[in-house]
């Protein structure tokens, strides 16, 4: 056999880039997440080498595939398979029976129907606008003046949320500054921001057809607010993995395994 | 070298570039004699041809304008007179060329001395062509084609064929011309020949490997939009079809290795064509779509009344007149017909006629074919609205789904 024993998954995003290393078994060896900054070629190399000094493996070790909207500046790779089939196929490792993903990254959400075999059966992506990203939590977050960390603790401490427009995220920023003029509370307003971007996910969601185990997955996933206004517009209860950054990277490393077995 | 590439050209679009010059010359002299009118793409050109009026399309033109890549400048051109970024590509490029000729190398149309729409294709069109009978002085003539929920009653057609009526009054009165009936059997044969000829070729894409691809139709389906009813147009046609049938003959594909065939729903994005060879080299062909299809009902009749009869029911039942169930059981048959593993609809910005629905179509024709499809979104004009990226990511993963 002319494969290599580990394959890596490499994510390069609009926020951050993920890499995973899996062996043979599709166990994870190692993990790295780190922003992606000006230069996503440079995050590339920084992960790689976060991944080799962890495992002690080399380049020679492993077959690499590059995913995410980066995916066509890691020139080690053999190839590059879109985040779609690689979240599906990272969920699916992870929890075979979710049969819905919802993967909120920092400039696009998705909500992809999972066949039994692990790969997308149908999928839909946010259109050109922000609104329903990580990007908008972002913008909020900033003129709120509070962490991201922050940002959905604060929200669930609202007991009457503001309502904000989830068409626009430069409108929304404008709704949100009124809505501080006009003496609403931070956590009412943050509450807002949630439910304006769950609400837009979810009807995302009710378009591909909400089946249920659902999982989702992206940075977003760990914000509780996000997690606790969206189970409540989709009447259904939402599995996060542990880390739900690196499902797409994973889904590349063992898909990389996986050509590799036939190879 | 050609035989590198993933995809092989069609040799009988070398005929193109002289039928569009022939087309562009031919359109100058009529406007300088004033039988020139510009006409929209669903128009029943039979009847101003066979009464010497000679028809030129914006919408043609707006391709054109997209294809040399100059959309955005132009479409700009109608902005800056104060058109929405929301109106139509095809529209705006249509107002910008005909206020600034000059700046705009390819697609400025020659005066006009009338302006003939039809509103089987789209609503626009009655405003556009009033904002272009401001800037040229040309009187307009709407033939309107109400929407057909299923079947054309007999009242439907009767309405219609009292606007052909009032055509070709509006013709006598606007260019002093006649419609004589041995003229207009003549051209309305001719007419039917073409697009006969058309539609096999079209059907022979149902062979595997598919002998034309997206933009080959893209590119032939020109004459038959533009030239309808006319000697060099069958003419086009009977070239292509030989060398559609040698293909078939010879197992030559439009393609080199013809691995997933799809259907293509909407208007092209003309400026980057070159989707459909990237495409190909991943072993994707588009054996149909809907938008080339459009064109399949040719014209029957033995005398002017019967010709009416039949003009007022092609052009009714055009593809983008019907109502949406029709149009996802042409694309559910056409899958069937095709042998097709799936579909990408290209949601046009510009186009609310053809885009409206699309998502909810997604929906309906995957339950009904089993294949999956995608909606992307972007314009065929105007490249501001078109992310390469975002499609790039859609069009990959619905490919993924086939391994």
């Amino acid at each position: 056999m002319t494969g290599k024993p580990f394959g890596i998954g490499l994510d390069v995003g609009s926020t951050t880039t993920k890499g995973v290393m899996v062996d043979s078994k599709g166990s994870i060896i190692a993990t790295h997440l780190q922003g992606t900054g000006a230069s996503a070629a440079s995050a590339v190399a920084h992960v790689l080498e976060s991944l080799f000094s962890t495992s002690g493996k080399t380049s020679d070790d492993c077959r690499i595939i590059g995913t995410g909207y980066g995916r066509n500046i890691v020139d080690i790779a053999y190839k590059t398979v879109t985040e779609i089939t690689c979240h599906s196929v990272g969920v699916n490792t992870l929890n075979p029976d979710i049969r819905l993903l919802i993967d909120v990254g920092g400039q696009d959400s998705k909500v992809i129907k999972i066949g039994s075999n692990g790969r997308p059966e149908d999928f839909e992506l946010n259109d050109k606008c922000s609104a329903g990203t990580g990007r908008f939590l972002e913008v909020m977050a900033r003129v709120l003046e509070v962490s991201m960390d922050d940002l959905g603790p604060l929200a669930l401490k609202s007991k009457s949320p503001c309502t904000i427009s989830s068409t626009c995220t430069v409108f929304a920023e404008s709704e949100v500054i009124g809505r501080i003029g006009s003496g609403d509370s931070p956590a009412d307003i943050a509450a807002g921001v949630h439910l304006s971007m769950a609400s837009k996910i979810g009807s995302l969601s009710k378009r591909v057809g909400v089946a249920t185990p659902i999982g989702v997955t992206g940075g977003v996933a760990l914000n509780p607010a996000f997690r606790y206004y969206l189970s409540d517009i989709l009447k259904a209860d939402l599995w996060v993995p542990e880390i739900p950054q690196l499902t797409g990277a994973l889904g590349a490393a063992i898909i990389a395994m996986k050509d590799n077995l036939v190879s | 070298m050609n035989d590198e590439k993933p995809y092989r050209k069609v040799e009988t679009q070398a005929l193109l570039q002289q039928i569009a010059f022939r087309h562009g010359m031919e359109a100058m002299a009529a406007s300088e004699e004033g039988t020139l009118a510009w006409v929209s793409s669903g128009f029943p050109v039979e009847i101003p041809v066979a009464m010497n009026v000679f028809p030129t399309y914006p919408e043609q033109a707006g391709a054109i304008i997209g294809a040399t890549k100059i959309g955005p400048e132009v479409c700009g051109f109608a902005e800056d007179l104060g058109y929405s970024q929301e109106l139509c590509s095809y529209a705006r490029a249509s107002i910008g060329s005909t206020d600034r000729p000059d700046d705009v190398a390819m697609g400025a149309l020659p005066k006009p001395q009338a302006l003939l729409g039809c509103n089987n294709i789209c609503g626009t069109i009655l405003k556009w062509y009033d904002a272009n009978s401001e800037q040229t002085g040309a009187p307009v003539f709407l033939l309107d084609t109400p929407p057909l929920e299923a079947e054309q009653k007999p009242h439907h057609r009767a309405y219609v064929k009292q606007g052909l009526e009032r055509l070709i009054e509006f013709l006598a009165k606007t260019f002093n011309t006649t419609l004589e009936e041995d003229r207009f059997r003549e051209v309305s044969d001719l007419s039917s020949r073409a697009i006969k000829l058309w539609t096999q070729s079209l059907k022979a894409c149902q062979n595997k490997p598919s002998p034309l691809n997206c933009a080959d139709r893209f590119l032939t389906m020109a004459p038959v939009v533009s030239s309808r009813g006319m000697e060099h147009c069958t003419e086009f046609y009977e070239v292509l079809l030989a060398e559609v049938e040698d293909r078939v003959k010879q197992g030559i594909g439009a393609i080199r290795e013809e691995k997933i065939r799809l259907l293509w729903d909407n208007i092209p994005p003309w400026f980057i064509l070159r989707f459909f060879n990237q495409l190909a080299a991943q072993g994707v062909v588009f054996p149909a779509d809907t938008y080339t299809h459009a064109w399949s009902g040719a014209v029957e009749g033995t005398d002017t009344d019967s010709l009416l009869d039949g003009i007022a029911d092609i052009y009714s039942n055009v593809y983008l007149n019907k109502n949406l169930d029709a149009k996802v059981d042409k694309m559910c048959q056409l899958i069937k017909d095709f042998d097709l593993d799936g579909f990408v609809m290209f949601s046009v910005r510009s186009c609310k006629r053809y885009s409206l629905g699309q998502l909810v179509s997604k929906e309906i024709v995957t339950e009904r074919t089993g294949v999956p499809g995608v909606v992307i979104e972007g314009d065929m004009v105007d490249s501001r609205l078109f992310n390469e990226a975002q499609i790039q990511t859609r069009v990959d993963a619905l490919l993924e789904m086939f391994v």
